[in-house]
């Protein structure tokens, strides 16, 4: 069990992976917890590399609308799903009380999604006097500005 | 160095601290990636619903800009004048940008403000992906529009 040290006798010829092994646990624990921490609502396989759409802050926070269209049929907000009828009442509602300008919805749509079914969304969403919507892309990294 | 382990004379009080380093450094490793992945989005206006009762007697604006996206070749135009296809929106691009330029020498600005007019209207039939619109939206507001506009009456489907 002893290591020998001084006496140059033998050298341990193994290398000790036990702190890698550690390190490795401790991202792979690390990943597992904040990976669906991280996710709000459903995934939606939205536009990628874009030049230029503005960060916007307000996207993530739990005040902002946010509806997700993974597919043609179904509308999401937050985890769960609305039919079009319930989405203007649930719109309305979380609308109230907000200031004229944050009065924006935000629409996370799949790439895959027909057009139409995009404004079969603003439609209900302009039902609500809501006049500002924000479509959710992701930046391509590296543009400046 | 080296722990004199065994022989119980004096352990040394010193806590060995580089796991800890160790453990904290890949923290703020993973932290450093997360972090940039910022959400952000394109903002779009949509003109207020026609009400049934009101005759929109609207004079049509001469600086109107409308981008259509066609149907079936996915070409796009801008103001009826052929302007590239949807992979491909520089030359799009382009043309806004050109037309932006003109309107700031000679100071076309938007009624009632000090603006330069940069509105820009979106116009697609709806069984065109939604991705294909994020594209040419894309590359109007690459060129400096703002505001755009999603034209939601009457497409074609």
């Amino acid at each position: 069990m002893a290591m020998q040290v001084g006496g140059a006798e033998e050298y341990n010829s193994e290398i000790n992976v036990t702190p890698m092994v550690d390190v490795m646990l401790v991202l792979l624990i690390i990943f597992m917890i904040v990976t669906p921490l991280l996710q709000q609502g459903v995934s939606v396989d939205i536009p990628r590399e874009m030049n230029s759409p503005e960060e916007d802050q307000e996207i993530t926070k739990d005040t902002s609308v946010v509806i997700a269209i993974p597919d043609n049929n179904n509308f999401y907000i937050g985890k769960d799903p609305y039919p079009l009828e319930e989405l203007a009442k649930k719109i309305e509602a979380k609308m109230k009380n907000m200031p004229p300008e944050r009065r924006i919805v935000y629409i996370k749509s799949s790439v895959e999604v027909n057009y139409g079914t995009v404004v079969k969304a603003i439609d209900v969403i302009r039902k609500q006097d809501v006049d500002k919507i924000g479509l959710i892309a992701d930046k391509k990294k590296g543009v400046p500005k | 160095m080296g722990m004199s382990s065994g022989g119980g004379k004096g352990a040394s009080p010193n806590i060995n601290v580089t796991p800890l380093i160790d453990v904290l450094l890949v923290l703020l490793i993973i932290f450093m990636i997360i972090a940039p992945s910022k959400p952000s989005r394109f903002k779009a206006q949509v003109p207020a619903e026609p009400k049934p009762d009101e005759q929109t007697a609207s004079k049509p604006n001469p600086l109107t800009l409308v981008v259509s996206i066609n149907k079936g070749d996915l070409k796009v135009t801008l103001n009826n004048e052929d302007a590239g296809d949807v992979s491909n929106t520089e030359l799009l691009t382009n043309k806004l940008q050109q037309i932006f330029k003109d309107r700031e020498n000679n100071g076309v600005i938007r009624e009632g403000t000090n603006e330069v007019e940069k509105t820009v209207f979106i116009k697609s039939p709806k069984t065109v992906s939604y991705g294909n619109v994020v594209k040419v939206i894309d590359g109007v507001k690459f060129a400096g529009a703002e505001p755009i506009g999603l034209q939601i009456d009457d497409l074609q489907e």
